[in-house]
């Protein structure tokens, strides 16, 4: 089967969009879930009333089954108890849209996981519970395996002379406010930079975020540098996503780790 | 959805239509002038003569001599057929093959295929514009280094690779090298003596012929093994009676590319900086994928932030418009395209990428209505996407 033969209810669902956008409040939890290599991000706030589920929202990164699936949750759970919510399954929302691709069960069918973790969350937060992983950016470079030769040929500990980074895919490592500024200088020398941190995100003075927001720069939250990979020199990234538990590659042609 | 509207197609790349006066030449050969060419009668005799003029007519489009052009089943036989027929007829002078990062998947399965047989394989990054570096490729070169495949130039995102300059280090270091010319032919002026290149991979249908026929071209003593066994057709490389009516087909669209291509070149170039202008000005967040400059007349290769390729053509589904992403949502394997990822893209950047091709039958009304479109369709998308924060 084609893997954008779609039933007609999942196109409906995909063109009109039902509950598109977010809840906010202190009846009001989310469920994030995603999958990087696939390609599909799917957030899903619930309010609730009385252990019952009133409004649900959503927000998808993703191809046409994956925000169908999501518009099709959403409608199913409003109205429902938390229990009964937490029995909803993939299959259960595949099936009321009659069906989908058998290669999008898996990857483009993550709404259920992103409700049962909005429900998971709101318990939590009743329950008073609170689970915040800690991560440290600086102790986690020192862990990082590289060759010693790619040291100053691609992998650089100071910014020395700026021009090295012309046009270069640069990956700078979080460790600080001077890194931020030097990842923001930068940009001056090439439009692609990385920035990469373990945390959920990054604290610092509103001016500088600000910069940060205007000047492009990509960054990586809830990702570790794992090794710096290249024949010569460097070449290749191997980054671990934190949240999902996955490993990927990233082509690079400098890392910045300041010392 | 309104099914009264022609489908307006910028897929290009993926397929194409056999020119109608291409599809006139090839009739008499499916009917009338059936002979198989190797027969010794009269009927035989009309396919022999017609068989060798296509072969000359392929040969001069690539300056090319007569007697090295060999033709297969299309281009992905043509890709095996060099790598694996070279490399098993060569083993005893070395081992070794350099590919890039970035080549088409039959090459890079049939170089899988070489290493699972114990032949190296070493494959050299790109740039972030998708090139291959020169000096990059000659530090992978080593004594055991026996031959060089890079295409010569992308078929997803377009990007021309420094095929003059491969060609003239892999003679200076008596390497030979191939190249999968595929997603060039008909867009780009292919010299095999001018560039040095040994072997080159053709298709039929990227120049507007019938699908189903290939080219590989051999220069003199870059000899693979053949691969398909039989009778003995092609002097012994490829066996299998010719595919006459295919063979008719080709050379009549490479004939006409010859005197068409320039002109055509001429207005692709024009669509195409247009499509990648106006998409660029008008949607923030929104980056050109491949070689602003060393890239395919034909080729827009566009990235938006936020919102996922698979979407996108869907929602250009529903308005009567083909085009084709670089997202896994829509390949078999769900993994995104090697070639964005070559290029330093992180995966969900890669899965938002929109690629136009264009070609021979598009018309400026086409281009107008694909540009009408982008804008909607991207708002759209980046209003349900988690991950789309405009940029203040």
């Amino acid at each position: 089967m084609k893997s954008t033969k779609y039933s007609e209810k999942v196109l409906d669902h995909f063109r009109n969009p039902r509950n598109v956008g977010t809840l906010e409040g202190d009846d009001v939890a989310s469920g994030s879930v995603g999958n990087p290599t696939c390609g599909d991000i799917m957030e899903v706030f619930i309010k609730v009333k009385d252990d019952k589920i009133v409004d649900a929202k959503f927000r998808t990164f993703g191809c046409g089954s994956a925000i169908a699936t999501s518009s099709m949750t959403t409608e199913m759970v409003i109205g429902m108890t938390l229990d009964e919510a937490m029995k909803v399954k993939r299959e259960d929302v595949a099936g009321e849209l009659d069906g989908l691709p058998p290669i999008k069960m898996h990857c483009s069918n993550l709404a259920a996981d992103a409700l049962h973790e909005a429900i998971n969350s709101y318990r939590r937060m009743e329950s008073g519970e609170v689970v915040e992983p800690e991560c440290d950016d600086i102790v986690q470079t020192e862990h990082v395996v590289c060759k010693t030769e790619f040291e100053n040929n691609g992998l650089y500990r100071t910014i020395g002379d700026p021009s090295v980074f012309d046009d270069q895919r640069t990956l700078v490592i979080y460790t600080g406010e001077a890194s931020i500024k030097a990842a923001i200088k930068l940009t001056d020398h090439t439009d692609r930079v990385i920035l990469l941190t373990c945390g959920k995100d990054i604290k610092m003075p509103d001016d500088l975020g600000m910069l940060l927001g205007n000047v492009g720069i990509k960054i990586l939250y809830q990702s570790q540098l794992l090794e710096i990979r290249g024949d010569f020199e460097v070449e290749r990234a191997l980054i671990k996503n934190l949240d999902e538990d996955e490993e990927y590659e990233l082509f690079i042609d400098a890392v910045v780790i300041l010392g | 959805m309104n099914t009264s509207r022609p489908e307006i197609y910028l897929d290009y790349q993926s397929s194409k239509p056999v020119d109608p006066r291409v599809l006139d030449e090839m009739m008499p050969f499916f009917t009338e002038k059936f002979g198989n060419p190797s027969a010794l009668h009269k009927v035989g005799d009309v396919a022999t003569d017609a068989l060798e003029e296509s072969r000359k007519g392929i040969a001069e489009f690539i300056n090319a001599d007569d007697d090295e052009i060999v033709f297969t089943s299309g281009a992905t036989e043509s890709n095996n057929f060099a790598l694996l027929g070279y490399m098993l007829k060569n083993k005893r002078k070395g081992n070794h093959v350099i590919i890039s990062e970035v080549e088409h998947i039959s090459i890079l399965n049939i170089a899988k295929y070489l290493q699972m047989q114990g032949f190296n394989v070493t494959r050299v990054p790109v740039d972030r514009y998708g090139r291959v570096s020169i000096k990059k490729l000659e530090r992978r070169i080593t004594d055991q280094t026996i031959l060089i495949s890079i295409g010569y130039a992308n078929n997803e995102i377009g990007t021309i690779q420094p095929i003059a300059e491969t060609g003239k280090l892999a003679r200076e270091k008596g390497i030979k090298f191939h190249t999968d010319a595929v997603a060039a032919e008909g867009l780009v002026d292919l010299d095999v003596k001018r560039d040095n290149i040994d072997l080159m991979s053709l298709s039929s249908n990227d120049i507007y012929g019938p699908k189903g026929l290939g080219v590989l071209y051999i220069r003199k003593g870059a000899r693979p093994n053949p691969v398909i066994q039989g009778g003995g057709q092609e002097s012994g490389l490829r066996s299998g009676t010719e595919n006459m009516p295919a063979i008719i087909g080709m050379q009549a669209a490479a004939r006409i590319m010859k005197k068409e291509m320039k002109s055509e070149v001429k207005r692709f170039g024009g669509w195409r900086d247009r499509i990648i202008k106006q998409i660029l000005e008008e949607i923030p967040d929104s980056y050109l994928n491949g070689h602003p400059k060393e890239r395919l007349a034909s080729n827009a290769h566009i990235r938006f932030d936020g919102i996922e390729g698979e979407s996108i053509l869907l929602s250009f589904k529903d308005e009567g418009i083909s085009v084709s992403t670089g997202s896994a949502c829509s390949s078999k394997t769900l993994e995104p395209s090697h070639t964005l990822i070559a290029t330093g893209l992180l995966h969900e950047e890669a899965h938002g990428s929109l690629q136009f091709t264009v070609g021979r039958f598009n018309e400026d009304s086409d281009i107008d209505r694909a540009l009408e479109v982008v804008p909607k369709v991207v708002n759209r998308l980046r209003e349900l996407s988690p991950i789309y924060k405009a940029r203040k």
